[in-house]
């Protein structure tokens, strides 16, 4: 690995300092738990000349506020969050994607900030010697070749499919993020964190590379609103999702749905919203024909490459066994 | 001077009989399970030397290129750097991904100064078509990547067999017929030891000490020799633990050979292991395979014709396949055809691995044999039954059906179907392996204090090897196993084979019988001027030897020892009548299939296994569980990438080479076939890899009518066999 120097203030103001204000390869980045900027030096894919730890900035809590709305910092580990005594009744699943996160070492050591921004998980990103878009090459080697990983949503020009379960869940829920730049604090939906390619090539978020991901916070969820997060692992020992969803239903006294929100993981270059899933659902009684119609609907717009068609199978399945979970 | 055990013994040695034995036929724990549970065994990988330089290694990123040029200047200036070579220069061609993409070596004070200076080595290269897939080598203006002498193309010459007529004669009388076309991918061996070597040099008298990840500690020192100009007999080797080889680690390979010249270069001892990503590029794989399979039967589900069309996927090796009919048997031999063929591409040669071939095999002809008897209306094993010779593998499968709950289970001659998208299915299948026994040699030494101690050059490849080197003593001697000292893993040792083709237990252990039933008749000779019986009239047993049939005249084993006036030593060497190499095995898989997701959960597998006297049933039922876990890994996951466009290999991380984890693995049980009760040893490593693939996609299969022909089994295979591919 490049060597770097460690950068360790003590205050916010001091990080962001440490930032730079334009992107390029061998400018500092900022450092969390490690478990992916760490990976992407050692193949020498980036390649910062300093990292700028938030491990002195106090952003590890985790606060509940009377209403049922919750703040997390971004140094909050995975396993904190997981194992936090309130989620399980409150947010189980964000807890349920927490706890479906690498392993235990990972969790560990990984943080909330630091899952949310976490890189592509591409084969040919993560391979030291390909070039790609993403590594400011001019290709996208995963469009016509081994693409059984990449998005079948939202591609183009690249196809990689972001790999935060945590995103995911938090776009179901409402989510904000706060971010800390030179010009002081802003508050970003998660609908608004992620770019998609068309967009961007060499990030994946909104932040600016001198802007530090400080917190998210939660709304409290509608009464009655009942959620899960379902990922489907190749490897079910230890893998990012091949697809996930996380939905939320509220029904009301006569068991038709209410309310609902449907969000994909794992298939496309951010989380994947598709309210024609919750349209769906919306205005029936839960069973397998509602969640039926909410799969061909959460589908429908799928575009795959030769390789990943078989997403469109497994999202309609995930989906209705998340449903029939909830049910 | 020592006492010597040699000439003709009074008796011949035997493995006693088993209701006799103390300590061989039970649960014994591993002697070097201690130190390996607390990292305290010393690995290749983890030997420190004074003045130790660390070597990486330079692999080209695709796999066929012309070198440009090979720019060492910056590399060679960076901090720490102490040695570097470029393996190539201008001109020359990157042929495969394999040894050949070797384009330098770097040797630096820290493994972090080599890592840092390869980076900084500028390559200069044009890439060519890569030749990685089979249907890349096969196009009609493939370049040719065989490495046969005058190829023309990248296919090898067929090995033909039996008349294709005859067997297309029987298939149009057969009731049922059956024709598939199966795809298996390259697997790797995926040792938890990367390959490599530790090679301390050392003035021209004095003898060469290398640290080896080997399967072959005697062999090991004649492959070196050459490289490192001396004699083999004044290297030593010494492989004290081993982190795993399944027929990856017969040599010491191009890696072996850089660390030799390396270390006679710079002077210095030089630790040259592979980094996982240049063990996935270059250590060896298992061949893949595309099968065409075409089987016939009558109507009592007899097997009458088959037919076979190959290609084996080597790389730039030939890839291995037996021939058909695997294990079963056609009722007319001469209804059998096949032609087998290698397909080669630009890719890193396949090595053996743990049964070559033969996981291949069993995984088409399985489904050939499952399909049949669903065509048939038969019970999956009563159709096995049919078509299987041995009654071996008779009893075996009906035990394993019991124990899988066969009975029970209520489709046995059709597939189920999913209800509300969940399916359950079992499946089986069967294996055969004939583990070979050859020339070894054992040294017991029995001092008069007492202890005792095993020698003998063979390696643990984690199997338990090291335990009944001592095991065995300790039974013929009346000891425990904690008061004989296993010695092994030292060229300098008796020799012994190279552990390849489950030949290490039944060469080595009836050597170290011999020597210790050959010493045991030379402490009976002493004991005999105390207790007065003849030599061939003691028993040996709860540390005492005590004349058969009374009792009230014997000695304590201290005693006995105390009789020596110097180290007895005995040497043992193979006798073939303590040894036989024939074994079966059958297994069961039960599993779950999430039609809705293509989930594959399997719940449970199940494996009987014979082979004759089991030395260690621990170790034994440790072992089958391996080879069901490498199995079902294969079966569920395992798949080596190459991205076809410009020949980058994708897998080589064990993020994207995925292996089975705890999450993967299912209840597991393994019966040790005591219905067996040959006298006699022989290893059975590799019998229990082979069939459990099979019967994993049998289960799938069977509960919700989708027969997987693709490996692995992962969603996007369940959910396209299903319905279809989007």
């Amino acid at each position: 690995m490049k060597d770097f120097d460690l950068k360790l203030p003590d205050s916010l103001d001091a990080a962001v300092g440490e930032l730079p204000s334009e992107y390029s390869r061998d400018g500092a980045q900022v450092l969390a738990g490690g478990q992916d900027i760490v990976t992407v030096m050692k193949d020498a894919i980036e390649r910062p000349a300093a990292l700028v730890s938030l491990q002195r900035l106090g952003l590890d809590a985790i606060e509940w506020d009377g209403d049922g709305g919750v703040t997390i910092g971004a140094t909050v580990t995975i396993q904190a969050l997981a194992e936090d005594p309130n989620m399980e009744f409150s947010l189980p699943a964000l807890r349920e994607a927490a706890r479906s996160i690498g392993s235990p070492q990972i969790r560990s050591q990984g943080t909330v900030g630091g899952n949310l921004n976490q890189r592509p998980r591409c084969p040919y990103y993560r391979h030291p010697s390909v070039s790609c878009f993403k590594k400011g090459g001019s290709v996208c080697l995963a469009e016509f070749g081994f693409n059984k990983y990449a998005a079948i949503f939202g591609g183009g020009p690249s196809y990689y499919s972001h790999p935060s379960d945590l995103a995911t869940v938090l776009l179901m829920l409402g989510a904000t993020v706060s971010i800390t730049g030179p010009a002081g604090e802003r508050r970003v939906p998660l609908s608004e964190l992620y770019l998609l390619p068309e967009d961007a090539l060499d990030t994946e978020t909104v932040l600016s590379p001198d802007e530090i991901l400080t917190s998210v916070h939660i709304p409290a969820q509608p009464p009655g609103a009942r959620s899960s997060y379902l990922k489907f692992k190749e490897r079910a020992s230890y893998d990012f999702a091949l697809a996930a969803v996380a939905v939320s239903v509220t029904r009301g006294d006569d068991g038709v749905v209410t309310e609902a929100r449907v969000v994909l993981g794992g298939v496309a270059p951010k989380p994947w919203e598709v309210p024609a899933a919750a349209r769906a659902l919306v205005g029936e009684p839960m069973g397998p024909q509602a969640w039926t119609a909410a799969g061909e609907a959460a589908v429908a717009d799928a575009d795959p490459l030769e390789h990943n068609g078989y997403k469109i199978h497994l999202v309609k399945g995930l989906l209705f066994r998340a449903l029939e979970a909830l049910a | 001077m020592s006492h010597s055990a040699k000439g003709s013994p009074a008796s011949e040695p035997s493995w006693g009989k088993r209701s006799d034995l103390d300590v061989l036929n039970r649960d014994i724990p591993r002697v070097d399970g201690p130190v390996k549970a607390t990292g305290q065994a010393i690995y290749t990988h983890d030997v420190r030397l004074p003045d130790m330089l660390w070597a990486r290694l330079l692999i080209h990123p695709v796999p066929r290129a012309e070198i440009e040029s090979i720019d060492l200047e910056a590399a060679s200036e960076m901090p720490g750097v102490v040695h570097i070579e470029a393996l190539k220069e201008s001109g020359d061609t990157v042929r495969y991904h394999g040894d050949d993409a070797v384009l330098a070596v770097v040797a630096a004070e820290t493994p972090e100064q080599a890592a840092d200076a390869l980076r900084e080595i500028r390559v200069k290269a044009t890439s060519l078509p890569p030749v990685v897939t089979r249907a890349q080598a096969l196009e009609d203006d493939a370049p040719v990547v065989s490495r046969r002498r005058n190829a023309d193309a990248n296919v090898g010459r067929a090995n033909e067999r039996g008349d294709a007529a005859r067997a297309d004669a029987a298939l149009a009388e057969a009731v049922a017929v059956v024709e598939r076309t199966f795809e298996i991918p390259v697997q790797h061996h995926a040792c938890l030891e990367t390959h490599g070597h530790v090679v301390q040099p050392a003035p021209d008298d004095e003898p060469v000490t290398v640290y080896a990840s080997t399967q072959s500690v005697g062999g090991t020192p004649r492959g070196l020799a050459r490289t490192l100009g001396r004699d083999a007999s004044r290297i030593r080797v010494l492989t004290p633990h081993m982190g795993g080889g399944f027929g990856s680690k017969f040599g010491p390979g191009l890696e072996g050979a850089l660390a030799a010249r390396v270390a006679n270069t710079t002077g210095r001892p030089v630790h040259l292991m592979l980094t996982r990503a240049d063990e996935f590029a270059i250590a060896g794989n298992r061949s893949g395979s595309r099968q065409t399979l075409k089987v016939g039967a009558d109507s009592e589900g007899r097997l009458v014709g088959l037919k076979l069309e190959a290609d084996k996927l080597g790389g730039v090796s030939g890839g291995s396949l037996p021939g058909p009919p695997y294990i079963y048997t056609v009722a007319d031999d001469d209804a059998v055809s096949s032609k087998i063929r290698s397909v080669h591409t630009a890719t890193d040669g396949s090595r053996a691995m743990r049964a070559p071939g033969h996981p291949q095999a069993s995984f088409a002809m399985e489904a050939a044999v499952d399909e049949l008897a669903y065509l048939l209306g038969m019970d999956l094993v009563e159709m096995r039954i049919r078509n299987l010779e041995s009654d071996v593998h008779h009893r075996q499968l009906r035990r394993v059906a019991e124990e899988i709950g066969w009975a029970e289970h209520p489709h046995r001659d059709r597939p189920g179907t999913a209800v509300n998208g969940r399916a359950v299915g079992i499946g089986f299948g069967v294996s055969v392996w004939g583990p070979g026994g050859r020339s070894s040699r054992c040294d017991v030494t029995v001092r008069p204090d007492g202890s005792v101690v095993s020698a003998t050059a063979t390696q643990d490849l984690g199997t338990g090897a090291r335990t009944y080197v001592a095991a065995i003593v300790a039974e013929e001697l009346g000891l425990t196993v904690d008061m004989v000292e296993a010695r092994i893993g030292d060229s300098d040792l008796p020799p012994s084979v190279t552990s390849g083709g489950s030949v290490t237990t039944g060469s080595s252990a009836p050597a170290i019988k011999d020597a210790a039933h050959k010493a045991r008749e030379a402490l009976e000779a002493l004991v005999a001027d105390v207790l007065g019986a003849p030599v061939g009239s003691y028993s040996w047993k709860g540390g005492r030897v005590s004349v058969r049939g009374d009792a009230s005249r014997s000695l304590p084993w201290i005693a006995v020892c105390a009789l020596l006036r110097e180290p007895l030593v005995a040497q043992g060497e193979f006798r073939d009548f303590l040894h036989e190499g024939r074994i079966h095995g059958a297994q069961a898989a039960r599993v779950e299939v999430d039609t809705l997701t293509g989930r594959v959960k399997v719940l449970k597998m199940v494996t009987c296994q014979d082979q004759g006297l089991p030395l260690n049933r621990l170790a034994l039922r440790s072992q089958i569980n391996g080879g069901m876990i490498q199995a079902l890994s294969y079966g569920l996951l395992e798949q080596r990438v190459f991205d076809e466009q410009d020949g980058f290999l994708l897998s080589d991380t064990l993020d994207l080479y995925k292996l089975a984890g705890a999450q993967e693995i299912p209840e597991m049980v393994a019966l040790i076939d005591d219905e067996d009760e040959r006298p006699s040893v022989c290893g059975m490593a590799e019998a229990p890899v082979i069939p459990g693939h099979s019967a994993i996609a049998g289960a799938i299969h069977n509960a919700c009518g989708a027969r997987l022909t693709r490996m692995p089994f992962t969603a996007d295979n369940v959910l396209e066999t299903l319905y279809g591919k989007i």
